[in-house]
C-alpha cells in the first residue's frame, strides 16, 4: 500500500518537474520563434512606378503651356517632335538661359544657335514654321541638335498646326 | 540597494535551481532552431526584389494602348533580338556575326560530329530516337547529312516547291525539315495523327506538291484525286513494314503522282551522293515554313507562314532567355515530348542542337502524352512538353491520401520553394521523399520542363499552385510558356528561378512571366478592357517583333500586365 503510494507520488513528481517555470518559458520561447519562422511571409514589391505618358497631338497653343511653370513639365519640340526636356530644367525651364524654347517650336532656334524671341513663330494659330529657307549649315546643326535630344530626352508627342487634320482627330478621340 | 540585489539575487537562484534534465533538452531545442538556419544559411537562387520587376515597360504610351513590354535584355531603344549570331569558325572573338537561319543549325552539328576526329574541340551532340520500350537508336550525323542531300535532291528534282509534311516526331521530319532549308523547298508541317479528311482538306489548302508522310497514315487513292497540286509522294515506311510495296500509284491520277520509298531512295543513292551540304553560296534562299494551327484536335486549323528570320529569332531568344549557367549544353539531354509541328517545340529542338545537347526523339510525342511512359528507358534532363502533358502528370502524382510522413516532406520542400531555393537532395529528403512522379529511367535527372499554353486551343490552365507542385514531384524547374499561332516560339515564359506559389487562384491560369527577347507586348484597349493612368494595364495582347509572322500580330486574348511586370490572362 505504502509502496503505491510513493511509486505514483514519484511518478506526480516527475511529471511535475517537467513543468518547472524555467521549463515554461523556455517552451514559451521555442513557441514563439516556430511561430514567427513559420508565419507566410508577405512577398517583397517594389513601389508602383509612375504611370507612362500618354503620346499626345499638340498644336502650338496647346504645347504652351508646359513651360514649366506651376509644376509643369517642359516640353519643345524640334520638326514635329514634341521632347521631355524636364531633366533639362535648369536650361529649359523657367529662368534658365534657353527659357524661351519651353514650350514652342524651337527648331529655328537651335538651327541658328540664337535663341532670340524673333527665332520663334509669332503667330500660335497660323501653320508651323517650314524651315525652307535655313542653308546647308544650319540644317546639318539642326540634325545635330535633333539627334542628341533623341538620344537624352523622351518624345513625349507631335506638333500639328492648329485646323490640321491630325489635330482634329485627336481632339475627337 | 543591496537588499533589492540580494533579492534579486535570490529570486534567479531559486529559479535556476529547477534546472533538470528536460531543462536541458528544451535549451537545447531552442538553440537548435534559432541557430541552424544562421549557420546552415541557403541563398535563394536569385534575388527576390529581381522577381518582384520582371519586364521593363516603356516610359511612352499611345494613347489606347498600354505601354510596350520588353525583357530586360533588350532595353527600350535597342533593336530586339533578331538571329544567332552565326561566326565563320575562323573569325575572330569578338566580330559580329549573321542572322542565319535553319542551315546554320545543322551546320553547327555537323562540326560538332566532325571534330570528334581531330580538329577544332566543338562538343559533339548525339541524335537519338527512342524505339518503344527497347531500344534507343543513336543516329550518325554523316548519314543523316547524307539522307539530307538525297531527299533534298530528289525532290527538287521533280521541280517541286512545297512540300508537306506529315510525319510524327522523328529523325526522318528533322533531315527533311533541313534538306527544304538547304535546297530552297518551302515545308508545310501537318500535325499528325489527324482525321484523314482533315489532313486532305489541309493538304489541298495549302497546295502541297509534294507529300512526306508516314506509309499507311493517309488512304492513297483520295490523296491522289482530293489534292490537285500533289505531284510526289514519298513514304516513310517503318522496320516493320518493309516487307510490302509501297511503290503503288494512286489511281485516277495517271502520270501526274510519282510514288517513292524513302529507305529505297537511301539504299540506292548512298554511294553516290556526298555528306557534304551545300553551302550558303551554291544553294538558294531559304523559303518559308507554313504551319497550322488547330484550335481542337482533328478540326481544320489556320494556316500560317513563317520565314526562317522568324524562327532564327525565336531560337536566339530560348537561348537566352535562360541564365547562362543553366542554358543547354553538351551534357544534356533534350526531349520533346509533343509535337515537332508546334512551332515552340520546335524552336527548342533546334535550340538544343544549336548548342550542341543530345536530343532524344520519339514518335508517340503528342500534345497529351503521358510522360512516365515516354521516358521509361532514358534519362533526360530538359523536357518540352504540353499543358495536357503537365496537367495529367500533376493529376497522377498528387495524391489524395497520402501518410503524414509524406505531406510532412512535401510541405517542407513546398517551403523551400516559396523561399526561392530549389529543394535538393538532402540527407533529410532520402529518408523522407515526398511522392516524386515517375519520370526518366534514372530518377533526378531531369532539371528542367517547359510547359507550353496554346492561346485559342483550349489548354488545359495550370494553376500557380499546380506549378509549385510540379516543381515538387519531378525535382526539375518547370518553366511555362505562353505560345500562339502567328508567332515563332513563345511570346512570353516565365523565369527559371521564378518559384512563387500564389494561393488560393484555382482554375486560372497562372502569369505567364516575361515577354522573350525576340519580341515585344502590348496591350490595346478593347471595349470591355481598358488602359488608364491608374492600375493595371488591360487590353488585347499584341506582340510585336522578328519573331512574330507578318510583323504585328494580335492574339485575340485579353491579358494584363501585373504589378511585378509579367503577363497573364485577365
Amino acid at each position: 500500500m505504502a509502496d503505491i503510494n510513493t511509486s505514483s507520488s514519484s511518478a506526480v513528481a516527475e511529471a511535475a518537474s517537467f513543468l518547472t517555470p524555467l521549463n515554461i518559458l523556455l517552451i514559451a520561447i521555442l513557441a514563439i520563434s516556430m511561430y514567427y519562422r513559420l508565419k507566410p511571409q508577405p512577398t517583397p514589391t517594389l513601389p508602383a512606378p509612375t504611370a507612362p505618358t500618354v503620346f499626345q497631338t499638340f498644336t502650338p497653343p496647346t504645347l504652351l503651356p508646359f513651360d514649366g511653370r506651376n509644376n509643369a513639365p517642359v516640353y519643345l519640340a524640334v520638326r514635329g517632335r514634341v521632347f521631355d526636356v524636364t531633366p533639362g530644367k535648369n536650361f529649359y525651364g523657367p529662368n534658365g538661359p534657353y527659357a524661351n524654347f519651353a514650350g514652342r517650336d524651337a527648331s529655328r532656334g537651335l538651327a541658328s544657335g540664337s535663341f532670340d524671341e524673333d527665332m520663334l513663330t509669332k503667330n500660335l494659330q497660323g501653320p508651323l514654321d517650314t524651315l525652307t529657307d535655313l542653308d546647308d549649315e544650319q540644317l546639318e546643326a539642326l540634325r545635330g541638335w535633333e539627334e542628341r535630344f533623341s538620344e537624352k530626352y523622351l518624345v513625349v508627342g507631335k506638333l500639328v498646326p492648329v485646323g490640321s487634320e491630325e489635330a482634329q482627330e485627336a481632339q475627337k478621340a | 540597494m543591496s537588499n533589492i540585489v540580494e533579492q534579486l539575487d535570490a529570486k534567479i537562484s531559486a529559479a535556476l535551481s529547477g534546472w533538470n534534465f528536460y531543462t536541458t533538452v528544451l535549451a537545447l531545442l531552442v538553440f537548435a532552431y534559432i541557430a541552424y538556419p544562421i549557420i546552415f544559411h541557403d541563398e535563394p537562387d536569385t534575388h527576390p526584389m529581381l522577381l518582384a520587376r520582371q519586364a521593363s515597360a516603356s516610359p511612352v504610351r499611345q494613347p489606347g494602348e498600354s505601354a510596350v513590354y520588353r525583357s530586360l535584355e533588350v532595353p527600350h531603344g535597342y533593336p530586339l533580338k533578331t538571329g544567332l549570331n552565326v561566326k565563320e569558325p575562323d573569325a575572330p572573338k569578338w566580330s559580329g556575326g549573321r542572322d542565319g537561319d535553319l542551315r546554320d543549325i545543322w551546320r553547327q552539328v555537323a562540326r560538332g560530329a566532325h571534330s570528334e576526329q581531330g580538329g577544332s574541340n566543338v562538343p559533339a551532340g548525339k541524335i537519338l530516337t527512342v524505339l518503344g520500350k527497347e531500344d534507343v537508336k543513336d543516329h550518325d550525323v554523316g548519314d543523316v547529312s547524307r539522307e539530307i542531300n538525297i531527299i533534298g535532291k530528289h525532290i527538287r528534282q521533280h521541280g517541286v516547291t512545297r512540300v508537306a509534311i506529315y510525319l510524327p516526331n522523328s529523325i526522318e521530319f528533322l533531315s527533311t525539315v533541313f534538306a527544304c532549308a538547304f535546297y530552297g523547298l518551302s515545308p508545310i508541317l501537318i500535325p499528325y495523327n489527324q482525321p484523314s479528311n482533315v489532313v486532305l482538306e489541309l493538304l489541298q489548302k495549302t497546295s502541297a506538291e509534294c507529300l512526306v508522310a508516314a506509309a499507311g497514315a493517309l488512304p492513297l487513292a483520295d490523296v491522289g484525286q482530293r489534292v490537285s497540286s500533289l505531284k510526289e509522294i514519298v513514304w516513310v515506311v517503318e522496320k516493320s513494314s518493309r516487307q510490302m510495296d509501297w511503290h503503288q500509284k494512286p489511281e485516277g491520277t495517271g502520270n501526274r503522282v510519282g510514288v517513292s520509298v524513302w529507305h529505297d531512295l537511301v539504299l540506292d543513292q548512298k554511294r553516290t551522293t556526298s555528306v557534304e551540304l551545300p553551302t550558303s553560296e551554291q544553294g538558294s534562299k531559304p523559303a518559308n515554313i507554313t504551319t497550322i494551327w488547330q484550335k481542337k484536335q482533328g478540326a481544320m486549323g489556320e494556316v500560317i507562314e513563317f520565314t526562317h528570320q522568324n524562327m532564327v529569332a525565336a531560337i536566339a531568344a530560348q537561348i537566352s532567355a535562360l541564365p547562362a549557367r543553366q542554358r543547354m549544353s553538351p551534357s544534356d539531354l533534350f526531349l520533346p515530348a509533343d509535337a515537332f509541328t508546334h512551332t515552340y517545340v520546335l524552336t527548342l529542338t533546334l535550340a538544343a542542337l544549336f548548342s550542341h545537347a543530345s536530343v532524344a526523339i520519339t514518335s508517340v510525342a503528342s500534345p497529351g502524352v503521358d510522360l512516365s511512359l515516354v521516358t521509361r528507358n532514358i534519362a533526360p534532363t530538359i523536357i518540352v512538353a504540353s499543358a495536357e502533358t503537365a496537367a495529367s502528370l500533376h493529376r497522377a502524382t498528387h495524391p489524395t491520401a497520402t501518410s503524414g510522413l509524406k505531406k510532412f516532406a512535401y510541405y517542407t520542400e513546398t517551403k523551400a520553394l516559396a523561399g526561392g531555393r530549389m529543394p535538393t537532395d538532402t540527407l533529410l529528403t532520402r529518408l523522407n521523399a515526398p511522392i516524386r512522379a515517375a519520370v526518366g529511367s534514372t530518377p533526378g535527372k531531369l532539371r528542367l520542363l517547359f510547359v507550353s499554353e496554346r492561346v485559342g486551343a483550349g489548354s488545359p490552365p495550370l494553376t500557380s499552385e499546380q506549378l509549385s507542385d510540379l516543381r515538387v514531384f519531378t525535382g526539375a524547374r518547370v518553366i511555362y510558356a505562353l505560345t500562339a499561332a502567328q508567332v515563332a516560339g513563345a511570346v512570353s515564359q516565365t523565369s527559371i528561378f521564378d518559384y512563387r506559389r500564389e494561393e488560393g487562384r484555382s482554375g486560372t491560369h497562372s502569369h505567364f512571366g516575361v515577354p522573350l527577347s525576340s519580341v515585344e507586348v502590348k496591350l490595346v484597349d478593347t471595349s470591355t478592357h481598358r488602359t488608364t493612368d491608374k492600375g493595371n494595364p488591360e487590353g488585347e495582347i499584341t506582340v510585336l517583333g522578328p519573331a512574330v509572322a507578318g510583323g504585328k500580330a494580335a492574339l485575340g486574348v485579353t491579358g494584363t500586365f501585373r504589378d511585378d511586370h509579367t503577363l497573364a490572362y485577365v
